[in-house]
């Protein structure tokens, strides 16, 4: 239930994306963009200097679109980021990044030394890692959905898989409902499922059931299309609005993206 | 003599070719008419609705929308389905099936613009449309944050931004609350005074007074078994009990409990009478 919850809280809430702050001020198509052009520079940046730049303009950039700090970083420091971690933390021994030792300790009867470049190495990683995943965050936080999916029209994405997309966001939120709905109805009437045994079964009844309210769903979907004159090719309005804010924003980002470059190649010659 | 626009001559259906759903349904509806379709559950009402949208066809028998068969073959021709499409509309029972797009705002304006409606236009139907409702202020939200009764609305001005000749509703109050009732209930009275026909299945006997000239009802046997004018209708209530379709009220005056049959308006003074 609670994972069902969670999966609702941060997949449907529209919470940050009402706001009027800088982000959700920009065209879509533009911060679209923009983000793409960020993600870019941290990708092929090796300097962890611009890495830390990048990472502290994802915090500004939070900050002007109103999203509450302490949310933004419990939701970019969580799952990812911390397991980008564990997976780094190999990376400090001298097995995989020999070099300079700076605390060596014994293992099992092994002695394993944590090296400087072992640890410039992870904290590099880690750094990608966690920018990497504040930028996405920024861009799902501060878009409506469905306004991420119209966007995908720009990378010339067919129109039917946008609109399939757009069918299936609309209704996994249904399908959300009914499983919770129907486990609100078991826990009534027997209580909590003590039984793996029995537990697996009431899952194994729920898909069943669920895939059998999808198809009777789909059906019912495709007359209601039909009936309004659907006929195999759909048709929608792209409607975006861009400003010249957005120019500036979309040239600030290809500026620094090239910053980032020239900054890589001053660094290598 | 007004046009006549559905002719149905002895018209079965059946899911899966083993359950029947309508058994020899005869059925005449004039252009501009207000039509009721009440029955109790699983008598066909919604099956009717759907072969009069051509979403389903008849097992044997014939429907003949202004003049020319509903068939399927009828359909691949793509002039004559934009065309039937634009003068029929349908409202679902379930808002879930109705709202498949990720907001109300595209929901709207899904049909006018499959089917070929200028850009221009199609915006003007959709603020005209979502004023009438009163869901403008709904426009950019996602139909699972809306209320059943802010759905039925969308759902109902999905099918008005078409602009069609005839509406086809399946229970278009169920489960609302008595304003909102209506306020669906103005909706579909000025559409039919401007010349709509509208054509209504629901059990709701309070509404079907104002929304219907002529009412049929289906029976058990999956046909029609009676039509007459509403408060003909209404009035009989040995035919509506037998029928499953009377509304008992049971209800307390001081310490004595009442129990009777749905009364109305006209019905009050005897009422009275029968407390007093």
């Amino acid at each position: 239930m609670s994972a069902l919850s969670f999966l609702k809280d941060s997949v449907f809430s529209d919470e940050y994306a009402g706001c009027r702050g800088f982000l959700q001020a920009r065209d879509t198509r533009f911060k679209v963009a923009i983000i793409f052009l960020l993600l870019l520079a941290v990708l092929f940046s090796k300097n962890i200097y611009f890495l830390i730049l990048l990472y502290m303009l994802c915090l500004f950039l939070a900050m002007f679109s109103k999203i509450s700090l302490g949310f933004f970083l419990k939701r970019t420091w969580i799952f990812i980021p911390l397991f980008s971690f564990f997976i780094a933390l190999p990376a400090l021994l001298d097995i995989f990044s020999p070099g300079r030792p700076v605390l060596s300790f014994n293992l099992a009867g092994i002695t394993l030394r944590i090296t400087q470049q072992g640890i410039a190495g992870a904290v590099f990683f880690f750094v990608r890692v966690l920018t990497s995943v504040s930028l996405a965050a920024l861009l799902v936080l501060t878009t409506r959905h469905y306004a991420l999916l119209k966007a995908l029209r720009i990378f010339r994405v067919p129109q039917i898989f946008v609109m399939t997309m757009g069918m299936c966001y609309r209704y996994v939120y249904l399908f959300i409902e009914i499983i919770e709905n129907t486990y609100l109805a078991i826990k009534s009437r027997v209580g909590f499922v003590h039984s793996v045994k029995k537990g697996q079964m009431i899952v194994a009844v729920n898909i069943a059931g669920l895939w059998q309210r999808s198809y009777i769903l789909h059906d019912r979907v495709y007359s209601a299309m039909l009936s309004r004159g659907y006929c195999g090719e759909p048709k929608a309005i792209d409607e975006f609005n861009s400003d010249f804010k957005d120019w500036i924003s979309l040239t600030a980002a290809i500026l620094l993206f090239s910053a980032g470059l020239l900054w890589q190649s001053c660094c290598l010659s | 003599m007004a046009e006549l626009l559905f002719e149905l001559k002895e018209v079965y259906f059946s899911y899966l070719g083993k359950f029947p759903a309508l058994c020899g349904v005869d059925l005449s509806i004039e252009a501009g008419s207000r039509v009721g379709v009440i029955g109790a559950n699983g008598t066909g009402k919604s099956t009717l609705l759907t072969l009069l949208d051509a979403l389903v066809f008849p097992d044997r028998g014939s429907i003949k929308v202004m003049g020319r068969e509903l068939t399927e073959s009828v359909f691949n021709d793509s002039v004559f389905t934009r065309t039937f499409r634009k003068r029929v509309g349908f409202v679902f029972q379930n808002p879930e099936v109705q709202l498949f797009c990720p907001t109300v705002k595209e929901d709207i304006i899904f049909g006018p613009l499959q089917l070929g409606v200028p850009l221009m236009e199609v915006r003007k139907r959709l603020e005209k449309t979502s004023a009438a409702l009163k869901i403008s202020h709904l426009l950019e939200r996602s139909p699972h944050q809306l209320s059943i009764g802010e759905k039925r609305k969308a759902a109902i001005a999905s099918v008005l931004a078409i602009e069609p000749e005839v509406l086809l509703l399946d229970e278009p109050t169920a489960g609302l609350d008595p304003q909102t009732t209506r306020d669906i209930m103005d909706i579909l009275i000025a559409e039919n005074e401007s010349g709509k026909t509208i054509i209504t299945a629901t059990h709701d006997l309070h509404i079907i007074e104002e929304i219907a000239g002529i009412v049929h009802v289906f029976g058990e046997g999956r046909r029609i078994i009676r039509s007459a004018p509403p408060a003909e209708l209404l009035s009989d209530q040995e035919f509506l009990q037998k029928h499953n379709l009377a509304h008992i009220h049971r209800h307390k005056h001081g310490n004595v409990v009442h129990v009777h049959p749905h009364v109305h308006l006209e019905h009050h003074g005897q009422e009275k009478e029968s407390h007093g």
